[in-house]
């Protein structure tokens, strides 16, 4: 990992941003406040290096949905009054194509946050940071556990497609023989993360993890800024005003 | 009858440049037990899962009764190939141990009758007789295995491939698979079985192949393959112990039980 | 002398059964185990090895819930008196499967060893020096920087080894610990773990597997169906005319030595490879 001023931000200001963004997207009339935030998320993936991935990412998801977005909104949008092209079959709504955008702008902020955030941190900083802070260690827990239980439940996931096809169950084909295969390979998998899920948590039970009146501790060293503080408290602030802000648009008119 | 030849198999994972298995040729006849034996992580399971098609050849070619495995999906092999994994929870998901015995059966459209002569006969062949009602979360892990091989031989194929079916076995476990395999013997199919356990290997094989690295290393009646200490040892296989006090003692014959190594023991003494 | 006289287990007519279940999985268990030494668990699947590690690290009756009768004492108290976490300190557990130990919460071997260390607020200083040192003691000191899900069986299974052991326990519980693992990585789990116990760890180790076992133990305690059929040298287990029945194989070499004995060769039956090699040359000289 390369070093820069994005990496070394505290990984819970990182993960505050999600929300921060997400939320003032929402509650700001229009998407200008979006779009802005949004250029505010692409500056800081160039600034940590990983520009080229995130757009790509970006483009990769966000055509596909704009497509349908503006298409579904802009064509059949209840809202639509002012009308900006007739297609023959129907016609293509002002109103629709900007609330269409919206949640577009909406879904980029949210997705754009949360890639910088999962490319700029990883794991173990945020455990240690989240272990550091009064954040609940167990809501911790579940969050990081669950991110990296996933590519081991896909390995098994895979393990057990091999078994049932070893035993005669078709898993290609049609979208109906997929779902006909779906129970008998979910059995397996609950099955087996059920008695997993059991030792698992006899483990951490043994390694101290439900332990009260302990200041717990961690290998890996956070740094937790002023300018991290700093960060934080204005985001939330910000997210105060914006929704103060919207509000009060909203009852004068 | 049944075949199974292996013609100069290669294979690599995708995500890995390093090949898993060397032009590996080998031919199986029927009514023969092979174990597969060498360390973890050389190939062993990795070749056996070309046998029914989970895995295709990077190059060279797996024929089953002259059948290019290739030609046909593992799902529809299940009925000539019998695949009884290394961990019985992957396999199992129906709620009761009949259940499991008569899916593969039923999914191959054998008549209601036959399916249940079968079901009498290998529940009581793996031990389940008294567990048919039984949900498979219920047993224990010894169980469980016999449980997915007795689902596995529900089907009767003419291949069974077992991986590790000896880990965590007790004493009546292990004389339990023995003579499953002997069964599988006297009904001339092809048995092969990844193992550790170089003293089951040694008692229950007529043909032990020894992997390393991706290579076949040795292939022959137990006695032939440990005879071979200098191999065995890059293979990091370690003979049975009563085999390996026999090397360290000097003797040259290859003493594979008590009663061999008494024998011996007497016509040098005397 | 390793072994000294302190009890630092004492299980005392202890029964349990888990609920729903009427029959008791293990039931009036009566033993003890003295400081320093090597103590096997044998008995057949489903004799209650588990249950009884369990038992033994407090996990039974404070995470699995059910009927206790009688009590279990580790270094003088009761287990109920303690948490769990608490009492992981002065006796640790080994499972048999290393995946179902690791934290899922980390990405490296030195974050994972250290994990239980921060949940005991251990200052950062001294956790690196322990993961040092139990790396070396585990010989995984190469793989410090992995990430633990991408390392062999073996190298796993030494990982959650190192993962218990850094919280400096006296009393090890190895559960199957080997079962899953190929012959070379069991072969290295067995190696350290008998450093350790040459250290003066005091370890109990259940195995379905007694070849092994046998050459280590001190003393064996055989279960059958959940209950005690006996505690005593492995000499004396492997001689009971039983062991057929309660479904124990009795080791190569034993079972050779024994039937040598039998016809007057040797003198007594034998575990120890060396030993056996050493008389069995004897025999080969003497009668020439």
């Amino acid at each position: 990992m390369t070093d820069n001023w994005v990496r070394r931000l505290n990984p819970k200001t990182k993960l505050l941003m999600i929300p921060v963004f997400g939320i003032a997207t929402i509650v700001s009339p229009g998407m200008l406040l979006g779009l802005f935030l949004l250029l505010v998320v692409i500056v800081m993936a160039w600034q940590a290096n990983i520009i080229k991935k995130f757009l790509q990412t970006m483009i990769s998801f966000g055509i596909p949905i704009a497509v349908m977005l503006f298409i579904i909104q802009g064509l059949y949008s209840p809202q639509n009054h002012t009308y900006v092209a007739n297609l023959g079959f129907a016609k293509l709504g002002l109103e629709g194509l900007m609330y269409g955008g919206k949640l577009l702008v909406t879904l980029l902020v949210f997705m754009g946050s949360f890639y910088l955030f999962n490319k700029t941190i990883y794991s173990g900083e945020l455990a240690a940071a989240l272990i550091k802070s009064s954040l609940s260690d167990k809501g911790g827990y579940l969050i990081l556990a669950s991110l990296n239980v996933v590519p081991q439940m896909k390995r098994q996931l895979q393990v057990i497609k091999e078994a049932q096809e070893a035993r005669g169950v078709q898993t290609g084909g049609s979208l109906l023989t997929r779902i006909k295969v779906f129970i008998p390979l979910m059995g397996p998998v609950i099955l087996s993360s059920l008695i997993d899920t059991q030792e698992r948590g006899m483990a951490l039970e043994l390694r101290g993890f439900d332990l009260k009146n302990v200041s717990k501790t961690s290998y890996i060293q956070v740094v937790d800024t002023k300018l991290d503080k700093l960060f934080r408290i204005g985001m939330l602030l910000f997210l105060i005003i914006v929704t103060a802000f919207s509000i009060y648009l909203k009852v004068r008119r | 009858m049944v075949t199974v030849k292996i013609e100069n198999l290669s294979y690599s994972y995708k995500d890995s440049a390093t090949s898993v298995l060397h032009d590996i040729s080998l031919s199986f006849s029927s009514g023969e037990r092979v174990a597969i034996i060498g360390q973890n992580g050389t190939g062993k399971t990795t070749l056996t899962k070309h046998l029914n098609g989970i895995l295709t050849p990077d190059t060279g070619r797996v024929l089953i009764d002259n059948v290019n495995v290739e030609n046909k999906t593992t799902a529809e092999w299940a009925s000539k190939v019998g695949y009884v994994f290394q961990n019985p929870n992957d396999q199992l998901f129906l709620d009761t141990v009949k259940k499991e015995l008569v899916f593969g059966p039923s999914h191959l459209g054998i008549p209601k009758k036959e399916i249940q002569k079968r079901i009498r006969f290998v529940s009581e062949l793996v031990g389940m007789q008294e567990e048919l009602a039984e949900h498979p979360l219920n047993l224990t892990d010894s169980e469980k295995k016999f449980c997915a091989i007795g689902a596995v031989l529900a089907m009767d194929p003419n291949v069974v491939i077992m991986d590790e079916p000896t880990g965590g076995q007790d004493k009546s476990g292990k004389y339990r698979l023995a003579k499953i395999l002997e069964y599988l013997k006297t009904q001339q199919k092809i048995c092969i079985v990844v193992s550790h356990d170089m003293r089951f290997v040694t008692e229950n094989f007529d043909r032990i192949v020894v992997m390393a690295n991706g290579h076949i290393l040795l292939d022959g009646a137990p006695k032939e393959v440990f005879s071979n200490p200098q191999v065995l040892k890059e293979a990091f296989v370690t003979p049975p112990p009563i085999t390996d006090l026999a090397q360290k003692l000097g003797w040259e014959t290859t003493i594979l039980s008590i009663s061999e190594f008494i024998e011996e023991l007497k016509k040098r003494v005397q | 002398m390793k072994v000294s006289s302190k009890d630092v287990i004492s299980v005392n007519n202890f029964s349990f059964s888990y609920p729903q279940t009427k029959k008791p999985a293990i039931s009036s268990m009566n033993f003890t185990v003295k400081e320093g030494e090597f103590f096997c668990i044998v008995g057949a699947n489903g004799a209650g090895k588990s249950t009884l590690c369990d038992s033994l690290v407090g996990l039974i009756p404070q995470y699995f819930l059910g009927t206790t009768k009688g009590q279990v004492l580790v270094n003088g108290q009761e287990t109920t008196k303690q948490t769990v976490a608490e009492l992981s300190l002065e006796i640790g557990l080994v499972f048999q499967n290393p995946f179902n130990q690791l934290s899922y919460t980390t990405s490296t071997v030195a974050e994972e060893l250290a994990y239980g260390l921060g949940n005991h607020g251990i200052p950062r200083s001294e956790m690196l020096d322990r993961v040092a040192a139990v790396a070396k003691k585990m010989r995984i000191e190469s793989l410090l920087d992995r990430d633990p899900l991408t390392l062999s069986g073996g190298q796993i299974q030494r990982v959650a080894f190192g993962s218990t052991y850094i919280l400096n326990p006296s009393i090890l519980v190895l559960d199957e610990c080997t079962t899953q693992l190929d012959p070379i990585g069991s072969e290295e789990i067995f190696t350290i773990i008998k450093q350790l116990n040459d250290e003066g760890v005091t370890v109990v180790m259940t195995d379905t597997e007694t070849e092994r076992l046998s050459m280590y133990a001190d003393r064996i305690l055989l279960l059958d169906n959940g209950l005690q059929m006996g505690v005593d040298k492995p000499q004396a287990i492997f001689a009971r005319e039983d062991l057929e029945k309660l479904n124990i194989s009795t080791p190569l070499n034993y079972q050779l030595t024994q039937e040598l004995t039998k016809i007057g060769i040797l003198d007594s039956p034998e575990f120890n490879q060396d030993i056996i090699l050493e008389k069995i040359k004897e025999v080969e000289n003497g009668y020439r």
